[in-house]
C-alpha cells in the first residue's frame, strides 16, 4: 500500500510527542530505517495506492520520496547526537515534529490530487514551525514568524491557482476526476488561458516555498535560526517538494501545448534567483546564511534547467538530486562547527583545518561538491544544463547563467577559506565525535558514488520522469 | 428582486470594509467571527447547493465551527490573555484604508466583468465580493504593525480564496474530504500563530513586527 509510506512517519511522529526523550531517539531512528525500507520496495514494486482519487504512483513523485527518505536515514542519527550535546527543554517536540515533517513530505510528494498536494505542502510548514522554533531565541521568533506568515500566504495564493486550473477544466466540458494523471491525458482540451492563469499562481505560491526570488525572503533567516539537523531537512528536502508542486503544473502545460509560456517563466525565476543569492553570499558574515542562499543558487539552478528543456531537464534531475545529498551535508557540518566554535558568524570561526581536521574534511569536500567540482555530482548536473541551454538555442540565458554561477563560487571560496584556514582560535567548546562525523561523509559519498554508477532502477525513473516533458538524456 | 444570497454577500462585503476601519482589536475579532460565518454558509444558498447529501450538511456544520466559533476563539483568547494594547496602530490611517477598499471594490467589479466567463446574476456578485475579501486581507497584513492583524488578514485572505473557489469551480468536484483538510490546515496555521504570538509578546512585552527586525541582509 502506497499510502503506508507517509502514514507510518506521521503516526510515531505523533507518538513521539508523548514519549521520554530515550525512547523518543530510538523511535526517530528506527522510523528513518522503516520509511527507507518501505519507499523503496514501494519503489522497485510499483506499489499502488489505496486511494487513487488522492494519491499516486509517479516517477517524479518517487524520486523526491526516495532521496528525502535517504537523507533522513543520515540525518536521524546525526540529530539524536546532535541533541545530546545541546540542553534542550523540549527536546521530545524536535523529535516527533522531525518525523511529522518526514510524514508530510511524503505525502506531498505521492499526492496526485491538486488540492492533497496544496494541503500537504501547508502541512509540512506547520510542521515543520516548531523545529525553527525550538531555541526560542529572539531570532527563532522573528524567523518563524516571518516563515509560517510569508509560507502560508504564498501556498494561499498556490490555492487559488489551483482553483483556476479547475476551473479551466470546467470550461473545457469534460467530465474527468480532478488528479494530475487525469489532467494531463485531458491537458489538450483545458482552457489555455485560465490554465496560464493557474500556473503564474502556483508558479508564485509554491516558489515563495522552494525559495525562488524574489519570494525567498523568508529562507536565510529560517534556515540560519533552525537547528542544524533540521535546516538540513528544511534544504534537502523541504525545497524539492514544493518544487515538485511547480514541476507538475509545468508538465500539465507542456502537454496543453502551452510550454513555451512556462518555460520562459521558469528561465526567469531560475536565473534571478541564482543572480540574487550570488549577490547576497559575497559578503556574507554568517555561514548558515550564506548555506541558505546555496540553497535558493541551487534552486534557480534546478527552474533554469526545468525551464531550458532537453537534456536540461536530465540536468535538472540529477541536480535534485545531488543538491539534496551535498547541501544536508554541509549543513550537518555546519552544525558540528556551531557545537565547536559557538557561533555562527564567519569572523569568529577560523583555522578549522587545525582545530576540527575532520568536521574540515566533510565542511571542504561539501563546498568542493556545491561549488559543481569533480568528482561530485553538481559537476555533471550543471554541465548537462549548460549543455541542454546551448542546445535549445538559450545563448544569452546560458551566458548570464555562468556568470551568476562564477559570483556565487567566488563568495562561497572566500568565505570557506576564511574559516578553514584563517586565524586560529584557541580552543574547541564540543570536540569532534565520529558519530557526527560520518552522517555528512556518507551524504558526500553517495554523491560521487551516484555519479560513476547509478543503479539501473533509479536511471529508469528519473527517464521516465523527464520523459513527460520531452526531456531527453541522448543530446 | 433581493434573495438571501444577495443579502449574505453584502454583509460579507461591508465586513470586509468594516475590518479595514476599525480601530479595536475586539471589534477586528467580532467582525472576523461574523464574516467566517457567512463565509461558510454562503455556498448553501447557491443554486447547485441545494440538494445536499449528509456528508454535505456534516461539512458545513463543521466549517460553520471552525470558521465562526474555533479561530475567532483562538483570537479572543489571544487578544485577551496577549493583554495586546488595544488599539490597532496602523501604517495607513483607517480613513485613507477605508478608501482602498472601496477602489477594491471597483477593481474587483470591473475584473469580475471582463473575465471572459459569463457569471449569471449571483455569481457576479460572488465574484467582486471574492476579490474585495481577498484583496483587503492582504492589505490588512501589509498596512497593520501588531502580529494579530496579519494573522486576521490571513484569515481574510484564505476566506477571500474560498469564495472564489465557490464562485469559479463547479460543484461536482467538492470532495468535502478534501475541503475539509483545507479547512483543518487553517486550523492548525492559526493555532501555530497563536503560539508564536504569544512568545513574541513575552520575549518584546509587545506584539509589533516593527521588532521583528533584526534578521536582514
Amino acid at each position: 500500500m502506497l499510502e503506508s509510506i507517509f502514514l507510518l512517519p506521521l503516526l510515531t511522529g505523533l507518538l513521539t510527542l508523548f514519549l521520554p526523550v530515550r525512547l523518543g531517539r530510538v523511535v526517530l531512528v528506527a522510523t528513518a530505517l522503516l520509511h527507507l525500507q518501505l519507499t523503496v520496495t514501494g519503489w522497485l514494486r510499483a506499489a499502488t495506492p489505496h486511494l487513487p482519487a488522492y494519491f499516486g504512483n509517479t516517477p517524479a513523485g518517487f524520486l523526491v520520496v526516495l532521496v528525502t527518505s535517504f537523507i533522513f536515514v543520515c540525518i536521524a542519527p546525526y540529530s539524536v547526537f546532535y541533541m545530546r550535546e545541546q540542553e534542550m527543554k523540549s527536546e521530545p517536540i524536535f523529535l516527533g515534529c522531525m518525523q511529522l515533517f518526514l510524514g508530510t513530505m511524503s505525502m506531498a510528494a505521492l499526492a496526485d490530487h491538486p488540492i492533497v498536494l496544496w494541503i500537504a505542502i501547508e502541512a509540512t510548514t506547520l510542521v515543520s514551525a516548531p523545529l525553527i522554533f525550538i531555541n526560542r531565541s529572539k531570532k527563532a521568533l522573528e524567523a518563524t514568524w516571518k516563515y509560517v506568515l510569508i509560507c502560508s500566504v504564498g501556498i494561499a495564493l498556490a490555492l487559488l491557482g489551483f482553483f483556476f486550473i479547475t476551473l479551466a477544466l470546467d470550461r473545457a466540458g469534460i467530465d474527468v476526476p480532478l488528479t494530475f494523471t487525469a489532467l494531463n491525458t485531458a491537458a489538450r482540451q483545458l482552457d489555455p488561458l485560465w490554465l496560464r492563469t493557474g500556473f503564474i499562481f502556483v508558479l508564485i505560491g509554491f516558489g515563495t516555498k522552494m525559495g525562488l526570488a524574489p519570494m525567498h525572503t523568508w529562507l536565510p533567516d529560517a534556515h540560519s535560526e533552525a537547528p542544524s539537523p533540521a535546516s538540513a531537512l528544511l534544504s534537502g528536502a523541504l525545497l524539492n517538494c514544493a518544487f515538485l508542486g511547480i514541476y507538475k503544473v509545468h508538465t500539465l502545460m507542456v502537454l496543453a501545448g502551452l510550454g513555451d509560456f512556462s518555460s520562459a517563466l521558469l528561465i526567469g525565476f531560475g536565473l534571478f534567483s541564482i543572480l540574487v543569492a550570488g549577490i547576497f553570499i559575497l559578503n556574507q558574515p554568517d555561514y548558515k546564511r550564506m548555506l541558505a542562499y546555496s540553497s535558493i543558487e541551487n534552486m534557480g539552478v534546478i527552474a533554469f534547467g526545468i525551464g531550458v528543456g532537453g537534456l536540461g531537464v536530465y540536468g535538472a534531475m540529477l541536480h535534485l538530486i545531488h543538491h539534496s545529498l551535498l547541501k544536508s551535508s554541509l549543513f550537518l557540518s555546519a552544525g558540528n562547527l556551531v557545537l565547536g566554535f559557538g557561533t555562527k558568524l564567519v569572523a569568529q570561526c577560523g583555522g578549522m583545518v587545525r582545530l576540527l581536521p575532520r568536521t574540515f574534511c566533510s565542511f571542504f569536500g561539501g563546498f568542493i561538491g556545491i561549488s559543481g567540482l569533480p568528482p561530485f555530482g553538481i559537476f555533471v548536473s550543471e554541465l548537462l544544463i549548460l549543455t541542454g541551454a546551448f542546445q535549445t538555442g538559450h545563448p544569452v540565458a546560458a551566458g548570464l547563467f555562468i556568470a551568476a554561477l562564477v559570483l556565487v563560487v567566488a563568495g562561497f571560496a572566500r568565505i570557506v577559506m576564511t574559516m578553514s584556514f584563517g586565524p586560529n582560535r584557541e580552543e574547541v567548546l564540543v570536540p569532534e565525535q565520529n558519530a557526527r562525523i560520518m552522517p555528512p561523509l556518507a551524504l558526500l559519498l553517495t554523491s560521487a558514488l551516484l555519479c560513476v554508477w547509478m543503479p539501473e532502477p533509479l536511471f529508469r525513473t528519473i527517464v521516465n520522469t523527464i520523459a513527460v516533458i520531452g526531456g531527453t538524456i541522448h543530446g | 428582486m433581493i434573495t438571501s444570497i444577495d443579502v449574505i454577500l453584502v454583509v460579507i462585503l461591508l465586513s470586509a470594509l468594516l475590518s479595514l476601519g476599525s480601530s479595536r482589536m475586539m471589534a477586528l475579532v467580532k467582525i472576523m467571527a461574523l464574516q467566517g460565518a457567512m463565509v461558510s454558509i454562503a455556498p448553501l444558498f447557491l443554486e447547485p447547493h441545494s440538494r445536499l447529501s449528509n456528508d454535505g450538511v456534516l461539512f458545513f456544520q463543521l466549517m460553520l465551527l471552525i470558521k465562526a466559533a474555533l479561530i475567532p476563539g483562538l483570537l479572543y483568547l489571544a487578544v485577551t490573555r496577549v493583554a495586546i494594547k488595544r488599539e490597532v496602530e496602523p501604517i495607513v490611517g483607517y480613513h485613507a484604508s477605508l478608501a482602498v477598499g472601496l477602489g477594491l471594490i471597483l477593481v474587483s467589479a470591473y475584473i469580475a466583468r471582463h473575465l471572459g466567463i459569463p457569471l449569471s446574476g449571483d455569481y457576479t456578485l460572488l465574484m467582486i465580493t471574492a476579490i474585495t475579501t481577498l484583496g483587503g486581507g492582504l492589505f490588512l497584513m501589509m498596512s497593520r504593525t501588531k502580529a494579530i492583524t496579519q494573522v486576521i488578514g490571513y484569515l481574510m485572505l484564505e476566506n477571500g480564496i474560498y469564495l472564489v473557489g465557490t464562485a469559479l469551480t463547479k460543484h461536482s468536484h467538492s470532495i468535502y474530504l478534501v475541503e475539509f483538510g483545507v479547512l483543518l490546515d487553517l486550523l492548525v496555521g492559526v493555532m501555530i500563530m497563536g503560539i508564536i504570538l504569544h512568545n513574541i509578546n513575552r520575549t518584546f512585552d509587545d506584539v509589533d513586527t516593527t521588532y521583528l527586525g533584526q534578521l536582514k541582509d
